[in-house]
């Protein structure tokens, strides 16, 4: 590796050195993702154009200089955290809506554009970009893509895997590859975007995207359901969706989730009760209509306690409100909560929620359950102490636990957060040796030096240039 | 003995998520577009650098910490609900120790705002420092003679008292603004309420605590509690909204514990309303008169100590016919002054401020509104050249029509 003060100088050479940031005192808001965990980069570079990330990437690749992507480093996977000696690149200032095209209902955007802030964008044209990521005041569209982000609305509409239509991305040897467009059908070559769809930032940097929109919903109506027990409400998740009510969300909130929110922010929520669902149904007025009386009548069979709609927007945004409160009252619980992110069919959801409390027992750790339950996309918090060793060990000991069980019962290690550092080691109880062996010599095709990204998705990858 | 002190605020660091939602919102994220410039960033600059103590205490972290604007943005979208400001003022009370002030801070914040019976004094050698071009941004003009000198003592209405409420005039309406201090005074007098205002108020101790010297804001909070809570009131009213969040909830913070002047800070912050608020509240009794203009409402950033605060100017000019209330893009961004970031980081802060100028102009509006003095300096020094749209406190507005 370059000696660092080298490193600087050849860098501001490639870009503007006001974007250039080697001082450790910068370094150290680059070190971590929200992870926590902290590795301070060499250097930080700010491209404003592919041009520029092509012409870092070319040097980074001819001197085997490892090159972290970062949008706004708030993966939960610790996929953004740097490497030893690496190059961080940070693409938030390529922030453009390069076009919004209403007649195809596509749209071409740079990486870094805030996803919320796309949203809006879209909204104010009457049109409709549904993955919603929990973090999107702040996180960005590359970013969403690398990772396969989603959210609650992900059980009708899906992650942002389904929207994705081309990518433009710059590859290690600083070549760029465009790969897709406005066709809604199209079966040329391989999926090449799909290829960068997930990728973590181990292939190349994507620069730019283009997605798919739909046409803003015009009614939108949000119900709670309060359940005695947990089962029959778990039950009457796969019996809405079974029947065809097609719900835009449905979120479950445990009793201990409840609670903590009531003790945050008091909503009035009975206290009594096991389980909340909360279910948001959207569309054309009649559909929304007839679905709220379908998921009426499935929560009534299932031994409901209350089941309310709200009547005015003001009351929906209240329940969404309780929902939102929950991450800040789980945080208040400990000095930090590991965000899981364990996924599993969706009639395994109560297998799943009964496993998590045997795993939190067995290791004597705190776990609060809710999650997009519609999708099956559990999210147990734990709680931690990364200052405690001892407790950190069993709470590693109890995330690998969850891992398993979410295998176990046909699920997959992530539904939305990506594998970064944290889930590497467990890569290959999902797919095999052959699975891992085979991404591995994907990787190697894309990225023969192993400078993108490593140490991301399996132990290891690009070390060396092993790869 | 002082209270802001890093170490006290180490579990908090540790308590942040590190989820980065702070940079949706920071102002000088949004100009410098460096992560070193968020929330995030300082607070993990801060724990290395003093908790840690694993990198030394470099100019360039000096510099970082006090390019924050202490205008609490992050904190209203933080969903650990970490006391960003709390821990930026701790981080440079820890560089007050070891590098002391620049005299110009000194100069401002020990003799100008901490002694204010030598009010004219302070004209006076502010116009020599600027003079000798010794200070480094631009010097507002101090008004002469200052709100103390002008209205003091008890004002009573003609008719039955409603309620008895002192007034606590902030730097601000006393050395730049006494219009806003006649007007408050004016409105709450013709609405029914008996105005008591104190001789001798201290400064609030917000720009000394924000620039690391605790032991001057430590004097002025002490002063300031024994003066008000000696007094028979129902409220205890600032037309601005940072002495409001100082008097509120900042001054029982600063306080050491078992601090003998902790009776009176409390029973004093518990009485503490923003005029505005106070009034929008308890309603009018006087009909204002009509009067045609347009108007537009910045919202200072020091707002969240009180839930109603960014509604109330709303629904006070509301009750004005004829007035018409146009809101900008961004209501709630910040002008970029941040209490004296202006003098201390000037290109940083007429950055920000350029937004804002834009999102001003494009209403339309004759007068833009805003509790908050620096604000209002800040803002009308950026519109002078863009047509003489006038900035003024919301109680001015209701003043006119009385
Ligand atoms: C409080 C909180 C709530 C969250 N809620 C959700 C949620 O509901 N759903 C969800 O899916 N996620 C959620 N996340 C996780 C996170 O926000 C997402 O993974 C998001 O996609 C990351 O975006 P980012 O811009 O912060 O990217 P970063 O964290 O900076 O990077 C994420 C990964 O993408 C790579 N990358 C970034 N940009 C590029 C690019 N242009 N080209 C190639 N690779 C790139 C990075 O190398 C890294 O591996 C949450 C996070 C937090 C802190
Ligand atoms: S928003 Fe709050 S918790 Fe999140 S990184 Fe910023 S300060 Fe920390
Ligand atoms: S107080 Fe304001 S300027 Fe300082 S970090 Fe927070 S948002 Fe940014």
């Amino acid at each position: 590796m370059l000696p660092i003060s080298g490193l600087l100088k050849d860098l501001r050479s490639l870009v503007d050195r006001g974007r250039v940031l080697g001082d450790v005192e910068d370094l150290l808001a680059y070190a971590n993702d929200a992870t926590h965990r902290q590795v301070i980069p060499a250097a930080v570079v700010i491209p404003e154009s592919p041009a520029e990330v092509a012409a870092v990437l070319r040097y980074a690749n001819e001197h085997r200089v490892p090159v972290v992507p970062r949008g706004a480093g708030s993966s939960l996977a610790g996929g953004a955290t740097p490497s030893p000696g690496s190059i961080v690149l940070d693409l938030k200032r390529m922030n453009r809506i390069i076009e919004v095209d209403r007649k195809n209902l596509t749209a071409i955007v740079e990486c870094g554009v805030v996803t919320q802030k796309f949203q809006e964008t879209v909204e104010s044209m009457g049109l409709f970009y549904p993955p919603d990521p929990q973090s999107m005041s702040v996180c960005t569209m590359g970013a969403n893509v690398a990772t396969r982000a989603g959210g609650p609305r992900g059980v009708k509409y899906g992650t942002t895997k389904d929207y994705v239509l081309g990518v433009e991305a710059v590859l290690p040897d600083g070549s760029v590859i465009n790969y897709g467009g406005k066709s809604v059908k199209m079966s040329s070559g391989y999926d090449l975007a799909r290829m960068f769809t997930g990728s973590e930032g181990t292939l190349g940097v994507i620069t730019r995207v283009m997605v798919k929109l739909l046409t803003l919903p015009p009614c939108r109506r949000t119900m709670v359901a309060a359940f005695p027990e947990l089962d029959p409400a778990a039950e009457a998740v796969s019996a809405i969706i079974a029947e065809g009510a097609n719900p835009s969300c449905l979120e479950m909130l445990s009793q201990s989730s409840v609670m903590l929110i009531e003790n945050y922010i008091p909503l009035g929520l009975p206290r009594d009760v096991e389980a909340f669902l909360l279910i948001e149904v959207d569309g054309h007025p009649a559909k929304v209509e007839e679905d709220c009386e379908l998921i009426t009548g499935v929560c009534r069979r299932h031994g409901v306690k209350e089941v309310r709609t709200a009547r005015t927007e003001a009351e929906a945004e209240r329940i969404w409100l309780a929902r939102r409160a929950l991450f800040p009252a789980v945080a208040h619980m400990a000095p930090n909560v590991l965000i899981e992110d364990a996924t599993v069919p969706r009639s395994q959801v109560p297998a799943m929620v009964r496993a998590i409390g045997l795993i939190a027992q067995r290791n004597q750790v705190t776990i609060g359950v809710s999650g997009h339950v519609g999708d099956g996309n559990l999210h147990p918090g734990i709680m931690a102490d990364k200052r405690n060793p001892e407790l950190m060990e069993r709470v590693d000991r109890a995330m690998a636990e969850i891992a398993r069980e979410a295998l176990r019962l046909s699920g997959t290690l992530s539904g939305e957060h990506g594998i970064g550092t944290i889930k590497a080691p467990f890569l290959e109880w999902e797919f095999g040796p052959e699975g891992v062996a085979l991404m591995r010599r994907i990787k190697k095709a894309f990225d023969p030096n192993g400078i993108m990204n490593p140490g991301k998705i399996w132990p290891g990858s690009g070390g060396d240039a092993g790869v | 003995m002082l209270v802001y002190k890093i170490e006290d605020y180490v579990k908090e660091i540790n308590r942040c998520l590190q989820c980065n939602f702070c940079l949706a919102t920071c102002p000088v994220y949004k100009e410098d577009m460096v992560e070193s410039s968020v929330a995030r960033g300082r607070i993990n600059l801060i724990n290395a650098a003093m908790v840690e103590k694993t990198i030394p205490l470099s100019d360039r972290t000096r510099e970082l910490i006090n390019r924050c604007l202490l205008c609490t943005s992050c904190m209203q979208g933080c969903p650990s609900g970490i006391p960003v400001d709390d821990i930026i003022i701790a981080a440079r009370h820890e560089l007050f120790n070891k590098f002391g002030f620049g005299y110009v801070e000194k100069f401002v914040f020990r003799q100008v705002l901490n002694r204010r019976s030598v009010g004219t004094l302070a004209t006076r050698a502010v116009s020599l420092l600027k003079k000798f071009n010794l200070f480094p941004g631009p010097v507002p003009p101090l008004a002469s003679p200052p709100f103390e000198q002008r209205i003091s003592g008890t004002v009573s209405p003609s008719g039955a008292v409603r309620a008895r409420v002192a007034y606590f005039t902030g730097c601000g309406t006393n050395f730049l603004y006494p219009d806003t201090g006649e007007a408050v005074v004016k409105v709450l007098v013709e609405n029914g309420f008996e105005v008591v205002i104190p001789p001798d108020q201290n400064c609030c101790g917000i720009p000394a605590l924000a620039h690391g010297d605790q032991q001057a804001a430590l004097e002025a909070i002490r002063g300031n509690a024994e003066i008000f809570a000696s007094l028979d009131v129902d409220a205890v009213v600032t037309d601005c909204t940072s002495c409001g969040y100082m008097l509120k909830v900042k001054a029982a913070k600063v306080l050491p514990p078992g601090d003998p002047c902790r009776s009176q800070v409390s029973a004093v912050a518990g009485k503490v309303f923003e005029v505005t608020e106070y009034l929008a509240g308890l309603g009018l009794d006087k009909t204002p008169r009509p009067q045609s203009t347009r108007i537009t409402y910045h919202v200072p950033c020091h707002r969240a100590w009180s839930r109603g605060l960014p509604e109330a100017p709303r629904n006070l000019v509301a009750l004005v016919p004829g007035t018409e209330l146009v809101e900008m893009r961004d209501p709630q961004g910040c002008c970029g002054a941040g209490g004296a970031t202006f003098i201390t980081h000037p290109g940083l802060s007429e950055r920000i401020r350029s937004r804002k100028l834009d999102d001003i102009l494009d209403t339309g509006a004759e007068i833009v509104m805003t509790q908050c003095p620096a604000c209002r300096y800040y803002l009308t020094e950026g519109l002078k050249e863009k047509g003489g749209i006038r900035v003024v406190h919301p109680v001015s507005i209701l003043a006119g029509s009385y």
